[in-house]
C-alpha cells in the first residue's frame, strides 16, 4: 500500500482517511472531495499527483490520511499520534509524509514506532515532514527527500531548524553551488538515501554521489507555480510504489513533471490543478520513450 | 534635567549585551518584533538558541540593558513570552534573505524559502509557492487572487516560521510595488 500523510488547510478538519482518487476532483476515502480548481500547493497537489499516477498505471490507488492545520499544529498532532499509535495497521509499503507542523519530539515518537513495524515502508519525506526529520536528526532513517534548493541550504546547515534560519551565505549560493550543498547535507548526517533536489536543474543523488541531472524542458514559470514541487513527491511516491527503482524512479518523476508543465504551457499565473490534469499524458510520454530506448 | 549616572558616555556597539525572548508560538513571536519596532526598540527575530528550542520556533533578540521596558510592552499588549535568557552566543543567521525574480508582466519574491508572485500591472498576487509549514496553504488561500495591499499580511493570521517568510516576502513586494527598495 501507498500511504499519503499530510496535513490540509481546512480548520478543524478531523483526521480523515481512506482511498485517494483523482479525476476532476480529489477525493480522500467518502468523506473529502476537494475540486481541481482549489488544489493547491500542498498535500492536495501531491495526493493527487500520485492518484493520478497510480491510476494511469493501473496501480491500487493510494491511501491518504489527513487533517485540517493552519499551522496551529492542531491537525498535524493528530497525524503524529496516527503515524506512533495506529498506522502500522495498515501494512505501508511505501510511507509518504508531507505537510505537517515540525515538532521534535512528536516525530521522534513516529520514527521511532515505525522504525520498529514489522514490516518497515521505503519512507520518503518533503515539507514539513522533511524539515521536522532533518531538525530531529533522522534523515538517515528516510529512502527519499525532495527538497528544493533553499531546502538543500537547510539539510546543508547542520545547525538550522528551518529553511528560514539557513546561512547567508548558503543562501545566495544555493542555486549555483548544488553540488557543495549536497556534498554538505551528506557530511553533517543531514539526508536521506537518496535526493531528488528539484530546481532549475534537478539533482538526483544516491549517499552523496550525484548520479545525474535533468535540466530539459526547462520551464521558468514553474518556480512561481505553488505546487510543482508537490507534484514531484506524489510522482516519485507513486512510481517507488508500482516497483520502480528509486533512481529511475527519480529520474522518470523530474522528466514527467517538466514535460506536464511544458504540456499547459504555463505562465507565472498558471495554477497547480492545470499541470496536475497533464500528468496523465506526460506519463505515457516519458514511458513509451523509455520503453523504444529500450526496445531500440 | 538628565541625571548626572544617565549623561556618561555611551557604550561602545561590542559592550553591548543581548539577551534573547523566547515565545512558545512563531506567531506571538512575529508579534512581538513588530511591537517592539514600533515601539521604538532595536531588535531581531532570530533563532531560539539549540538547547531551549521545540521545533521551529523564533526568538527576539534585544539590547539587554532594555530588558525591562520591552517586557513592559508585551506585557501591555498582552503578547505571551516563555523566558528570558542570556546566551553566550548568539544566532545571527538572517532570516529577511530575499531573491527578486521579473519574468515581465509578472515579480516573484523570495524570501526564505517563500514566493510570492504578482502581476505588476494590477498588484494581483497569483501564485505562492515554497514553504512548507502547515499554514503555508491557509497563507496561499489568504492571498491568492487579492491584491498587494488589500490582502491580509502573512503575520495576521499566521503560525510558523514560513509565515514570518511569507510576511517578509509579502512587505517587499509592497515595497517594490510602491517604488521603494529600502530593506524591510
Amino acid at each position: 500500500m501507498l500511504v499519503l500523510v499530510g496535513t490540509i488547510p481546512t480548520p478543524g478538519l478531523p483526521l480523515i482517511q481512506g482511498r485517494v482518487r483523482y479525476n476532476d476532483a480529489l477525493q480522500i476515502g467518502n468523506d473529502l472531495e476537494i475540486p481541481g480548481a482549489r488544489l493547491m500547493h500542498c498535500t492536495t497537489a501531491m495526493m493527487a499527483a500520485a492518484a493520478a499516477v497510480c491510476q494511469t498505471l493501473g496501480y491500487d490507488t493510494p491511501y491518504g490520511v489527513t487533517a485540517g492545520c493552519i499551522g496551529d499544529g492542531s491537525g498535524s498532532r493528530l497525524l503524529y499520534k496516527f503515524l506512533t499509535e495506529e498506522a502500522e495497521r495498515l501494512g505501508a509499503d511505501v510511507l509518504t509524509l508531507h505537510y505537517i507542523v515540525p515538532q521534535s519530539k512528536l516525530i521522534k515518537q513516529a520514527v521511532d514506532s515505525i522504525t520498529a513495524w514489522r514490516k518497515r515502508p521505503i519512507l520518503i519525506g518533503d515539507a514539513g515532514g522533511m524539515y521536522a526529520v532533518k531538525a530531529a536528526g533522522l534523515s538517515p532513517l528516510f529512502d527519499l527527500f525532495t527538497p528544493d534548493p533553499g531546502e538543500l541550504a537547510f539539510l546543508s546547515d547542520a545547525d538550522a531548524l528551518h529553511p528560514a534560519y539557513v546561512r547567508h551565505f548558503i543562501s545566495e549560493v544555493d542555486t549555483t553551488d548544488m553540488p557543495r550543498l549536497i556534498q554538505r547535507a551528506y557530511e553533517h548526517g543531514d539526508a536521506a538515501k537518496i535526493l531528488l533536489v528539484k530546481g532549475e536543474t534537478d539533482y538526483i543523488v544516491r549517499q552523496g554521489e550525484i548520479l545525474t541531472t535533468i535540466a530539459e524542458p526547462n520551464i521558468a514559470a514553474m518556480e512561481a507555480i505553488g505546487g510543482t514541487g508537490d507534484t514531484i513527491t506524489g510522482i516519485a511516491a507513486a512510481l517507488i510504489y508500482g516497483g520502480y527503482d528509486m533512481v529511475e524512479a527519480c529520474q522518470h518523476t523530474a522528466l514527467i513533471n517538466r514535460i506536464a508543465g511544458q504540456l499547459c504551457d504555463p505562465t507565472p499565473a498558471t495554477q497547480i490543478g492545470e499541470i496536475i490534469a497533464h500528468i496523465p499524458q506526460a506519463l505515457e510520454q516519458v514511458l513509451q520513450k523509455q520503453a523504444g530506448a529500450v526496445h531500440a | 534635567m538628565p541625571l548626572p549616572f544617565l549623561s556618561k558616555k555611551p557604550k561602545e556597539p561590542q559592550d553591548k549585551k543581548y539577551a534573547i525572548i523566547l515565545f512558545e508560538l512563531v506567531q506571538d513571536g512575529m508579534q512581538a518584533e513588530e511591537a517592539l519596532k514600533t515601539a521604538g526598540y532595536e531588535c531581531q527575530a532570530v533563532a531560539p538558541p539549540p538547547e531551549v528550542r521545540l521545533g521551529c520556533d523564533l526568538a527576539v533578540l534585544i539590547d539587554a540593558q532594555q530588558q525591562v521596558g520591552i517586557e513592559r510592552v508585551l506585557n501591555d499588549l498582552q503578547i505571551p513570552y516563555v523566558d528570558v535568557v542570556f546566551p553566550k552566543m548568539v544566532d545571527l543567521r538572517r532570516l529577511n534573505v530575499y531573491k527578486e525574480v521579473d519574468f515581465g508582466r509578472w515579480l516573484m519574491v523570495r524570501c526564505g524559502n517563500v514566493k510570492i508572485t504578482y502581476e505588476k500591472a494590477t498588484l494581483m498576487i497569483v501564485n505562492v509557492s515554497g514553504g512548507a509549514g502547515s499554514d503555508v496553504p491557509n497563507i496561499t488561500q489568504n492571498l491568492l487572487g487579492k491584491k498587494l495591499g488589500e490582502a491580509p499580511p502573512p503575520r495576521s493570521f499566521g503560525y510558523t516560521l514560513c509565515a514570518y517568510s511569507a510576511d517578509r516576502a509579502y512587505r517587499r513586494c509592497l515595497e517594490i510595488a510602491r517604488g521603494s527598495k529600502t530593506s524591510c
